[in-house]
């Protein structure tokens, strides 16, 4: 059949269903309302934290990954010095027999203490003025890529009793998990284990992998940690199968660890067949309203979805649950039928804002796709509208597909990058490749977002793909500005789907996060791979990643530039085109944006107000991870861990770098 | 090649093959010193072998005899020059692209006052 009536099709369809084809979406609430009503019992804690708080991935709960430090500011950052580097020595480029390492946690400062975790999952206590060690605990995990194709972490989590029992030990614990899904609880001062959580310090959570047992999953994200709760995700194969472990995530008692509930993605009809739609990365959440905010991921196999008919409301959404009870209080899908791995991948930032003189609670959503949902925290409604419009069908060569013949798109903020036509090819790496991008954007399908995988041509060109045009970063948010600040990338990627016969002939293997999967089970392999030339020059123009700042007043966008700059074989190009971007930004209340993110291995200052860049620092490899700031007897200081990370390049570190002002 | 005898250095060859030496140094610092941004890359990798053949290049002028070949090697060394700071611009080692200018200006020099080839005596 032919592509385009079946896509008229489906425009018809929607056309049909409504008075209009621009309908809003409305949140998804359970059944029986009144079970859904969150318990508000943490009483009134501000969502930005009086005092200077860096005790988690984001820094706080809010996920602002906002300081109200002060020391530095956009006139004195250009004067920041190196006070102290500490390398782990865990790092593997993956060369030898140990896979390459991933690094991507963000050190938390708590208890007078820098902790961090490695990808050889060691956790490691720091003198926060020093860098000299004051403890470290090896989990001995098996330095084996099971899930991953790479060793990862993205650190730890910290908890404190609110009214600790003096001398008794583990009062303050720091959390870590492990490749092979075990969580260890050690106490903050002594780095032992707490004898009293789970099995003398450590939970495998492998004993609730609940469909099928025999697919591992593995814990790379700390908990998130919500007054006595640690509410843990897990992350699992990507690509692999068609059936997989479905997504769940747990409420885990911080003493005992006793699991307290769980929350199931799926119904259990689906997860008879598909599986995962489960939260890898971080979440947010906000005591005073009881609620925890689960980015949740897409379900398997990622780039089919014959297998999926049935409502899967949770799937790629953003979920508010009862933090007591993890019972659903709204849901909002932002991808129907995702089979394009949009997961949603970085945790929701937690806002007040005020729109049209009316203030509101609200919750910031980055997206893979570059889109930013905003919406209220309380109820899940839109803040600007976000309306149903109606998408591409499919080409007729994908057997048992259902697409979506509508997905959800925000009026405001504006798309962060332009995806509503097909990229244009950079006429430089074009001639470079003598032809090459050209030929191969000719091979490509785009009718616009949401143009579904195919098996024809090349497959289908995706504006951004499973790369995202947002990581795990996020949002940053300056409150008193009211000022959201996100780090993009712009990349070109397309996805080709092969029936197993032509896949068992065409599979050449597979890379961190590109190459071919075979998507075992489902009746279509597939391949994704980043559109370049043969000297590895990015098809589509610059620039490849921007730092946006946006007033969250009116949405609108305040300024963009280029982030950063991209390196190859050593050679930097221009900072005009700027750099793909992995890791996230922090905001002080001194008008600096920190971040380092870029393939240059670069960490940089920007000005909040005006996005000038302000200073610049080489580190060991890119900072994928966001910086911490913290403020330690009257000294400001800013944290990067410079882990590196395989997609981006292949450059990998174990240093961590902090800087400050001169003392005198 | 007719080969002159190795008595003495041309103002303009010395001026070359310091600077090529010059690169060379700053090259392999980029190379091998941790932090400075192209640490253990084929682009400093690349610019470290091209000094050295620079520096050969540049002996091998104090050497050559015919005309022709000395204009072969000059042309084949300003396009060595030119690509070395082209790539240590790349690279952010602005001091590589300096010295290749030096080493430019000792190509001009030596072009001006040419090494005597016949007697190897100082031009």
């Amino acid at each position: 059949m032919n592509a385009f009536p079946a896509g008229l099709a489906a425009v018809a369809l929607v056309l049909l269903a409504g008075p209009s084809p621009l309908r809003a979406q409305r949140p998804a609430t359970p059944a029986g309302a009144a079970s859904a009503t969150p318990a508000q019992t943490a009483g009134n804690v501000p969502l930005v934290p009086a005092q200077a708080t860096w005790d988690s991935f984001h820094g706080q709960l809010n996920a602002q990954k906002y300081s109200p430090l002060t020391q530095i500011t956009a006139a004195n950052v250009q004067h920041l010095q190196k006070v102290w580097e500490f390398h782990t020595g865990d790092v593997s480029d993956g060369s030898g027999k140990v896979p390459a390492t991933v690094w991507s946690a963000t050190p938390i400062f708590a208890n007078d203490t820098i902790y961090i975790g490695t990808p050889f999952y060691r956790l490691i206590a720091l003198d926060p003025t020093t860098g000299k060690p004051k403890w470290s605990f090896d989990t001995h995990t098996p330095l084996k890529a099971t899930t991953q194709p790479v060793l990862k972490n993205r650190g730890v989590a910290y908890w404190a009793a609110a009214n600790p029992v003096p001398g008794a030990p583990c009062q303050k614990i720091v959390y870590m998990g492990t490749m092979d899904a075990r969580l260890f609880a050690l106490d903050a001062d002594t780095g032992r284990k707490c004898a009293g959580f789970a099995d003398d310090g450590v939970l495998d959570v492998n004993r609730w992998n609940n469909t099928p047992k025999k697919w591992p999953l593995s814990l790379l994200q700390p908990p998130t940690v919500v007054g006595d709760h640690l509410i843990l995700g897990w992350a699992g194969k990507d690509w692999a199968y068609e059936h997989a472990p479905a997504g769940t995530v747990w409420s885990i008692n911080a003493r005992t660890g006793q699991r307290e509930w769980t929350f199931e993605a799926l119904t259990p009809e689906m997860r008879k067949h598909s599986g995962t739609a489960n939260v890898w990365t971080q979440m947010s959440a906000d005591p005073t309203l009881g609620l925890v905010y689960l980015p949740v991921s897409s379900p398997s196999p990622n780039f089919w979805g014959g297998n999926r008919t049935e409502d899967a409301p949770y799937a790629t959404s953003t979920t508010a649950l009862d933090v007591a009870t993890g019972k659903v209080v709204w849901s909002r899908q932002w991808v129907h039928h995702d089979v394009w791995d949009y997961d949603v991948d970085s945790a929701p930032t937690l806002v007040d804002i005020t729109v049209d003189g009316k203030p509101i609670p609200a919750l910031i959503q980055a997206t893979k796709m570059g889109f930013l949902f905003v919406v209220n925290r309380k109820t899940g409604e839109d803040v600007w509208p976000i309306e149903e419009r109606p998408v591409p069908g499919g080409d007729g060569s994908v057997k048992g597909e259902h697409l979506s013949p509508t997905q959800p798109f925000p009026t405001l903020p504006r798309p962060l990058l332009d995806q509503s036509r097909k990229p244009e090819v950079w006429p430089l790496a074009d001639a470079v490749g003598a032809g090459q991008c050209s030929r191969l954007w000719n091979k490509l399908a785009y009718r616009g977002m949401y143009t579904p995988p195919t098996t024809r041509g090349e497959g289908t060109l995706a504006f951004p793909d499973s790369a995202g045009a947002v990581q795990w970063g996020g949002v940053a948010f300056d409150p008193v500005s009211q000022t959201a600040v996100v780090n993009t990338s712009r990349l070109v990627q397309y996805v080709k789907l092969y029936d197993r016969e032509a896949y068992e002939k065409a599979d050449k293997g597979s890379g961190n996060e590109s190459g071919f999967a075979p998507q075992i089970g489902a009746p279509y392999g597939m391949r994704l791979e980043v559109a370049r030339n043969w000297l590895g020059m990015p098809c589509w123009k610059p620039p490849f990643g921007e730092l946006v700042a946006l007033d969250m007043h009116t949405g609108l966008v305040k300024w963009r530039r280029p982030v950063g700059a991209s390196q190859q074989y050593g050679f930097f190009m221009p900072e005009r085109w700027g750099s793909p971007t992995i890791g996230g930004p922090a905001i002080t209340a001194g008008g600096v944006i920190f971040i380092g993110a870029s393939m240059d291995a670069k960490v940089r200052a920007y000005a909040l107000a005006t996005g000038k860049e302000l200073w610049s620092d080489q580190a060991q490899a890119p900072a994928v991870a966001n910086p911490a700031v913290y403020e330690y007897k009257g000294r400001e200081y800013v944290a990067f861990v410079a882990g590196g990370n395989t997609i981006l390049k292949d450059q990998v570190g174990d240093q961590i770098v902090v800087y400050a002002l001169p003392e005198n | 090649m007719p080969m002159a005898p190795l008595r003495s250095f041309p103002t303009g060859v010395f001026v070359l093959l310091a600077s090529a030496v010059a690169g060379l140094v700053l090259a392999l610092y980029a190379y091998f010193t941790p932090l400075t941004g192209v640490t253990g890359t084929p682009g400093a990798l690349a610019v470290i072998v091209a000094c050295a053949v620079l520096a050969v290049l540049a002996l091998t002028q104090r050497v050559a005899v015919k005309h022709t070949a000395r204009a072969t090697l000059r042309v084949a060394i300003v396009l060595l020059l030119l690509a070395i700071c082209f790539a240590a611009l790349l690279l952010h080692r602005w001091w590589i692209c300096v010295a290749m200018g030096v080493g430019l200006a000792g190509v001009v020099v030596d072009m001006i006052r040419p090494a005597s080839t016949g007697n190897g005596a100082r031009a």
